[in-house]
Parts: structure tokens; sequence; C-alpha cells
């Protein structure tokens, strides 16, 4: 475990937040997760790496939950605070031989999108769509920031999104072909459906596919 | 001479480590006597993956104390990581000692008689120093691979008591085990925490398997519990190689999906399936055991339905049922849906009683057929060990040595207490 200083915060939303921090010699491979917490403090939490591997900072997206312990308390960290960075953890990651080669299909909800931001920005060349699972429109966290005919936005709660529904329903809609390489996060009960739609579209998933947040 | 006695709480990696602590202090002119006995010390590899293993530490901790005033007593094994400074601050308890150094109890303790007194700070830290397990408790030679895992299942508090996976030299290994082989060991037992992650420079864990079985020697090779994910078709195929035994003991915990992802398990129903299927196609009589959790948060009756099937489906040779209790820590701590005691404990029977059922079916399948059993225990002419599928047979015979293969003929078996295959030797 290593002390990290806090370098700014980013407001998103009122409820959405990103930290970066500095990096020091800490490395991981895009799609990694870290756990983080206070200096000190037994309370932590796993947050997915939002940054890109060769970044020169660690950036983690994370929304407050409501009655949540940690998310609350992270938001009022401040440039010069100290946050303790185990890891990196995980086995939600590409496959070096897929990345110039497949076509990718990542299916996200909410703050899922984190280590699909570090996936696309590690590698901008790949060949992908992204599916983002939000409730309402200011949920599209740094949409600009992804190449927009790649960027398929599903908004459950309201008609603003590129589909009125949820990522469940738009795959219904809309059947994956077999050879997409498919990557899900967020969730629990998203990726349970997701992933049943997509094996009986005929995709092939395997346990570094899904990243379950709770 | 002076006595030794260790009590062992929880999983393989624990039985090992005692194993070849026990062998260290036998080697070196101590006498190792049972729990119940006078001791002048006594060791308690503690355990705390469940409530059940941590009451039980706790019990076997307050015993000693009570009763042997004079000995010194070492607490080790994973509650000395999760409870440190409870246990530090019991006079009772001479020394608390982390999985971290375990390896160098024997130093410890020499260094008190020589009265000496050594803060466990300044004892050597290394998961993989330990020797051999030729005497401790057990023929089989148990060969520790691998520490820690960073899977964190939701459930789990391995993760934060056992540390970070650590993969033990590979070069290691194999000298370790060619010299248990030379040194007449019949069965090798792989162990560690999350063994299928082995990872050393180049060697995976197939790798690594290959070049066991590879070895010379007339031994067989056995895999202790092992996750049902990140193996391919070069480990299954090594399972058909004549010194691998017939034995997987695949954790399931739940046969329903939707309960896995909560748990963050890194495979699903279908997966775990297809490695059964493949496996039995080419040997139909493969033993699988696993573990299950009863009343995870969420379980619903559908989710406990699907288990139930689940552990008909696979036939399972054995299973071992773990009523879900809260870590502290761990992220499904936190998690809504808690299922109420009672209901575990009811979901707990009925589960058992279909695991049950399955055992006495699957062992049940090797009445007239060979087995090949490595005797453990004698009592007169009365041999007991295992076959290679890992089912618990006897025989009588003459002569009987411990250590020692015999192909038997299993002719009936035995219900009573554990389902005891009884068999005639060839
Ligand atoms: C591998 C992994 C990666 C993760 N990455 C991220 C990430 O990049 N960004 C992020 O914001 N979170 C992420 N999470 C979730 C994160 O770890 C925390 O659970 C979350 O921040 C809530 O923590 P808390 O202490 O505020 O709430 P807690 O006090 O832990 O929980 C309060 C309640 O909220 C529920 N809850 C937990 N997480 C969520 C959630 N995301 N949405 C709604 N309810 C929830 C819990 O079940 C609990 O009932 C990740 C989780 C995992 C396992
Ligand atoms: S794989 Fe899961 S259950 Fe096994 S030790 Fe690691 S975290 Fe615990």
């Amino acid at each position: 475990m290593k002390s990290h200083q806090v370098i700014n915060l980013r407001h998103l939303t009122p409820s959405a937040y990103i930290i970066r921090l500095e990096k020091k010699n800490f490395t991981f491979k895009t799609g990694q997760y870290i756990t983080l917490g206070f200096s000190g403090s037994i309370d932590r939490r796993e947050y997915s790496i939002y940054s890109a591997e060769q970044d020169d900072y660690i950036e983690v997206l994370i929304k407050d939950v409501e009655n949540g312990l940690l998310s609350k308390k992270l938001k009022k960290c401040k440039p010069g605070d100290m946050l303790d960075i185990d890891g990196a953890f995980g086995h939600f990651s590409l496959k070096d031989d897929e990345v110039k080669n497949k076509k990718f299909m990542f299916i996200c909800t909410g703050t899922g999108i984190s280590p699909v931001h570090s996936f696309i920005h590690t590698h901008p060349e790949m060949d992908y769509t992204l599916l983002h699972g939000i409730r309402h429109k200011e949920e599209a966290y740094e949409k600009e920031t992804y190449d927009s005919n790649r960027y398929v936005l599903c908004t459950s709660g309201e008609n603003t999104g590129d589909f009125n529904g949820r990522v469940t329903e738009y795959l219904l809609k809309n059947p994956v072909s077999p050879d997409t390489i498919c990557y899900l996060c967020g969730n629990c009960h998203m990726i349970y459906e997701a992933y049943d739609i997509l094996e009986k579209q005929g995709v092939k998933l395997g346990p570094i596919h899904t990243e379950v947040y709770f | 001479m002076k006595t030794i006695a260790f009590k062992t709480l929880g999983c393989r990696l624990n039985q090992y480590e005692t194993d070849a602590l026990a062998s260290q202090f036998q080697n070196n002119n101590y006498k190792l006597v049972d729990f119940d006995e006078e001791a002048d010390v006594y060791v308690i590899n503690t355990c705390t993956v469940t409530h059940q293993s941590d009451h039980k530490s706790r019990n076997f901790i307050n015993q000693i104390t009570k009763r042997h005033k004079d000995s010194i007593l070492v607490v080790t094994g994973c509650m000395a990581d999760n409870a440190k400074d409870e246990l530090e601050s019991k006079d009772e308890i001479n020394y608390v000692l982390e999985n971290d150094n375990k390896s160098a109890l024997f130093s410890l303790v020499e260094a008190h008689f020589n009265g000496e007194i050594k803060h466990t700070d300044q004892l050597n830290k290394d998961r993989f120093d330990y020797g051999s397990t030729e005497k401790g408790f057990h023929t089989r030679s148990m060969i520790k691979i691998q520490d820690g895992c960073d899977n964190f299942c939701t459930f789990c508090i391995i993760p934060s008591v056992r540390g970070r996976a650590k993969s033990r030299p590979f070069q290691d290994i194999i000298d370790n085990i060619q010299s248990v082989i030379d040194g007449g060991a019949k069965e090798v037992i792989i162990t560690g925490v999350n063994i299928g992650r082995y990872e050393y420079e180049d060697y995976k864990f197939d790798d690594l398997v290959e070049a066991i079985l590879n070895l010379d020697g007339d031994f067989r090779l056995r895999i202790s519990s092992l996750e049902p994910d990140g193996f391919g078709d070069k480990f299954l195929g090594l399972l058909s190689h004549p010194k691998m035994t017939p034995h997987l003991h695949l954790c399931l915990q739940s046969g329903s999906d939707k309960l896995l992802l909560g748990m963050r398990r890194m495979y699903t129903i279908k997966t775990f399936k297809d490695t059964v299927e493949k496996v039995r196609a080419i040997r139909p009589d493969f033993n699988f055991t696993t573990d299950m959790i009863i009343g995870f948060p969420g379980e619903s009756e559908t989710d406990f339905t699907d288990s139930c099937n689940m552990i008909q489906d696979m036939q399972f040779g054995h299973v071992h049922t773990f009523k879900y209790s809260i870590r502290k820590g761990t992220r499904a701590e936190r998690m809504p849906d808690q299922i109420p005691e009672k209901l575990k404990t009811e979901r707990s029977a009925i589960l058992r009683d279909i695991a049950e059922a399955c055992k006495l079916k699957y062992r049940s399948q090797f009445v007239g057929k060979t087995q090949r059993v490595l005797v453990e225990n004698i009592n007169g002419n009365i041999g007991r060990g295992y076959g290679e599928h890992y089912i618990p047979v006897q025989f009588e015979a003459e002569n009987l040595k411990q250590n020692t293969f015999y192909d038997v003929t299993i002719k009936k078996i035995h219900t009573d207490k554990d389902i005891l295959l009884i068999g005639e030797l060839i």
C-alpha cells in the first residue's frame, strides 16, 4: 500500500467526480482497479482506474451513493490530501493480441464506464462500440472524450439519449455479431441479463469479460 | 526432550504449514504430543474464514490458557493477522505470529528457551521457507507453491489476511518435490491459497503441473483445492496423465449465476459444467468435490434450488457446505438482503442431505472396481488410506506397511460414520 497525493478533483455532476492522484511509480494494466482509502484509515473501497496506462497521473471516477460511507467522504478531499492506494488488482483486461484486430463492444452502466474510458484512451486505435446505460443525460460522464460515431447513450429515465431504454433492451433490438469481443461493467443485474442475451446471440464470454461493482 | 502440541484449523495450506513446522521440531529433538496432553509448547494455527472458525480458534486458545499456565502458547495463522491487537493484549498468549513469519516459529521457540525474548518483527519473513513434511501428521507430502490471493471474492477475508498472490520460484518447487520423492514420498499434494493463478516468470500453473508429472519416481500427484477459473485445455489434458490422481476440489460456492456475479466469482455455471463434462467424457468416474456457501446475501428460494440441483447434476463426490457468515471489511458485509440465520440453517440441512446422497451414489460405483490405496493408518491387520480418487478405503492384509501402495478390489461400502469403501487385496 502506498500513499499518493491528491492533485485535483473534477466535479462532473452534483454526485459524480473524478479524483486525480499523483502516479509515482505505480503501474497497472488498463481495466484493473485499485482499493482506495484515506491514509491510515481501515475503510477502503475498490475503484476502477479511469486514466490511461500512459497518463502520468491516476484518475478514478466516483459517484457518491446514497448512505454510502466512502464515496461521500472522498468527494470532500482536497488537493494535497493523501490517499492510500493498493493494487492494481483484477483480471478485467484486454488481450494484447485482440486489441489490434478485433471488434469490441463495451457495455456499461453508470460509473462502470470508468475502465472502458481507460481501455479506449490507452488504445485509441481500437475498433469499438460503447454502450453506456444511465438514467439521465448528465450522467454521460465526459461523453465528448469518445468518438461520437462509436458511442451509444442509452437513457432509461428520459428520452434524451441515442436510445430510450436500458442497455439490455438495446441489445435485444440490435443483436451483436458473434465475432465481437464484449466487456460488461457495472451493476450485477445488468451484467446478469446482458450476459444471457449475448450468449443467446452466440457471443462467447470468458471470466475476464465482466466486472461487477455492486 | 521437550514436547510440542499443535492444533490446526482451516484450510489445507494451514495443515501443510503445521506439518512442515511439526517436522522441523521433530528433527530437532522435540516430541510431538497430542493437543490434549501436557506439552511445553502449544501452537494454535488459527483460521478466520468463517465465524465458526473464529469461534473454534478462540475456544482452543481458552482451553490452553485455562489448563496449562506454564506452557508457551503461540497463536499463529489468519486470526493472528486479522485480530493481532486483540490477541496480543491477552497475557496468556506468549507470542502472536502472523502468517508472514509463521515459518520462523522454530527459531522463536528456540530463542524463548534460550532466554532470549524475540519480538516477532525480528523474525525472518518468508512465506515459502518451510521444510518438508516428511514427519508431521500425514503420509502425503504437501508442497506449497503459492500464497495469497488477489481475487477479492466479495465474501472472503483471505486476500486481506494472506495478502497479495505470490508464487514460489519454479525451480524451488521442482527441487523440493524431487527431494521428497527421492525421500520416499508416494503422494505429493500441491497447495496454496489460489494455486490456479500460479505464475512465476514464464511458467503458469499448467506448466508447473506438467513439469511435476514428468519427474521420475513412483508417486502420484494430487492438486488441493482449485478455483474453477483460469485454466485451459492444456491443464485438462494433464488430468489424464497416469501420475495424476482423478480428483479435483473445484470450489463452486453457488449454483446460481446471479449469486456468482454477486460473489464476484470468475466463472459461470455453464463454464463450470463444461469443465466437469469435458473431464468426465474422458474419465466418467473422475471425482469432483466442492465447497458451497449457503445463505449468501440475496439468495432466493430459486437460487438455493439451483444450488441443490447443481450438486445433483454434477454428482459431486463430496461437498463442503458453509453457512454464509459476515466477515468484517468484505464487500458482502455491506450488501443488503442478508439471509436470516434460521433460514440458512434450514437450507444447510437440506443441502447437506442432498450432498450426502450424492456422495453415497458416487462412491457406490466403485464396488467391484479397483483402487490403488496409499496406506496411512494401520491397526493390526487393518489398513486404511485413500484410493487415487481420494475416497477412504479400508482392507485387511498381513505385514502392512505405511506409505505403501496396495491394489485393492472394492467389495462393499460402509455407511456408518463416513462413507467408507471396504476392499480386498488383489
Ligand atoms: C472492482 C470494483 C470496481 C469499482 N469501481 C468503481 C468506480 O470506478 N466508481 C465507483 O463509483 N464505484 C466503483 N465501485 C463501487 C465502490 O467500490 C463502492 O462500493 C462505492 O463507491 C460505494 O462505497 P461507499 O463506501 O460510499 O458505500 P457503502 O457504505 O459501501 O455502501 C452503501 C450501500 O450502497 C450500495 N452500493 C455500493 N456501490 C454502489 C453503487 N455503485 N451504486 C449504487 N449503490 C451502491 C451498497 O450495496 C450498500 O448497500 C467498484 C466496485 C468494485 C467491486
Ligand atoms: S479465490 Fe476468492 S474465495 Fe478463494 S481465497 Fe481468493 S478471494 Fe477467497
